[in-house]
């Protein structure tokens, strides 16, 4: 997949007296995976709404590619579903579609639902469908216009155990074909498994980067515990 | 213009399904019918005839502010309105696809309240019917225009139910003024005022025009 690369330059983010991004520097290769971590309030999630072009910073840019962000090459799961709970599954992915212009949105919805699983509940509505199976949907939302990037904000949050693990095998599968990802997350362990530099986040400035080595569950870890120290 | 019409059929959709607001929306009128019915008892058919347009206007704007409110409420739910913003090319025709299925949701209150005031208070507007549907329509565009964009301005504050009535409250005059003055004449049975149509011909389209070209910024965080 010809995916382009994403560079943040020095991006602040305020809100009213809050700040909750202090010049963040990031440079991410085209097709490459990333970590987010942080404590809560740590800026990661303003960070992933820039990157998705929802929050224009206060400073810095966002490229892409070299250029401008391009909406159409970003897709985007936040901590809520972007789901309508009065349409079924499939015609959430069906207005998912129109929304980016596909020529076919009904097929790329049934490819989609059949690669999620969701077949059998295509026809029924969102508003009654399980945590699991939602974040599903949203993740089949997110990937409706093919993007090469995709920016995930908490996935695995309310999934059970065997949910949380078909979504990572999940994920695993989206960045071997190629997909980059931004992860926002707690889970350290699925962090490593999915990613192939980490970055930590403390009150909306980098504290730690990892980057060019080979990610571990222990090391991130005790990246992450120093990380807070240095700064209490 | 994708955009516009995958919004508008999402819309309608849902509301077919939920039928909450539309359901809100006509139990407000038909209940401000009523109060009007009880306030104003004995009148002469005359003074009805005069005091019909008022009333209708004053029941169409509650009930257009009610309906303004829930269109981007429901767009907080699961976050929704964060998947619109993210779609490309020019965010005014998401503006777009809101205010006309606004339009015709409020369009549909409309003409069911127009039918409950005319049985109540015995005026027959059948006959003045395509001066009052041009002069209602012309109007509610105006509305539909200026509150979309407002409504999705006060929809992330605490307060927008208190918010939105009071933004919308100075690009309201123009239109109730070309509205009223024209709505009475039709129901008079004379022809709408040129200058009624003008106006809101004018304002409908200085504010589909800005609505259109700011709504790239009112999405923004």
């Amino acid at each position: 997949m010809n995916s382009p690369g994403l560079a943040l330059h020095g991006i602040r983010k305020r809100y009213a007296s809050v700040t909750a991004l202090r010049g963040i520097d990031l440079e991410l290769a085209a097709g490459a995976s990333l970590a987010i971590l942080g404590p809560n309030g740590a800026g990661k999630s303003t960070l992933l709404r820039v990157m998705a072009g929802l929050a224009h910073p206060t400073e810095g840019r966002v490229e892409f590619a070299g250029g401008k962000l391009d909406r159409r090459r970003v897709g985007y799961l936040g901590h809520s579903t972007l789901l309508y709970p009065e349409l079924t599954a499939r015609e959430n992915l069906v207005f998912a579609g129109r929304l980016y212009g596909l020529r076919n949105p009904t097929a790329r919805a049934d490819q989609l639902l059949a690669e999620e699983g969701l077949e059998a509940v295509a026809q029924r509505r969102a508003g009654g469908f399980s945590r699991g199976m939602a974040q599903r949907l949203s993740i089949a939302r997110a990937r409706v216009h093919a993007p090469a990037l995709l920016l995930l904000d908490e996935p695995f949050t309310g999934l059970d155990e065997p949910a949380a693990q078909r979504l990572t095998d999940r994920l695993e599968i989206l960045a071997s074909e190629g997909h980059g990802l931004v992860l926002v997350t707690h889970a350290i362990n699925r962090a490593a498994r999915l990613a192939q530099s980490a970055l930590i986040l403390v009150g909306g400035a980098v504290r730690h980067r990892s980057f060019g080595g080979r990610l571990t569950e222990s090391g991130l870890q005790t990246a992450y515990t120093q990380a807070l120290d240095t700064t209490q | 213009m994708n955009v516009a019409l995958a919004i508008l059929w999402k819309d309608l959709l849902s509301e077919w399904r939920s039928r909450d607001r539309v359901v809100a929306m006509l139990i407000f009128s038909i209940l401000m019918a009523v109060v009007f019915y009880f306030a104003l008892p004995d009148r002469r058919p005359e003074e009805l005839r005069i005091l019909t347009p008022g009333l209708l206007w004053t029941a169409y704007l509650f009930a257009a502010l009610l309906g303004l409110n829930r269109s981007f409420a429901l767009e907080l739910e699961n976050d929704a309105l964060a998947g619109l913003a993210l779609a490309p090319g020019n965010r005014g025709w998401i503006f777009l696809g809101k205010a006309t299925a606004n339009w015709v949701l409020i369009s549909i209150v409309q003409i069911l309240t127009a039918a409950v005031f005319a049985v109540f208070y015995r005026v027959d507007l059948i006959p003045v019917l395509p001066g009052l549907v041009s002069i209602i329509g012309l109007g509610t565009v105006g509305i539909c225009a200026a509150g979309t964009l407002l409504a999705a301005m006060a929809v992330r504050t605490g307060f927008r139910e208190v918010l939105l009535p009071i933004l919308l409250l100075p690009a309201l005059f123009p239109i109730l003024a070309g509205a009223v003055k024209g709505s009475l004449a039709a129901v008079a049975g004379e022809a709408v005022p040129f200058e009624s149509l003008q106006l809101l011909i004018v304002v409908d389209g200085i504010y589909l025009i800005v609505a259109f070209l700011g709504f790239d910024y009112v999405l923004d965080e």
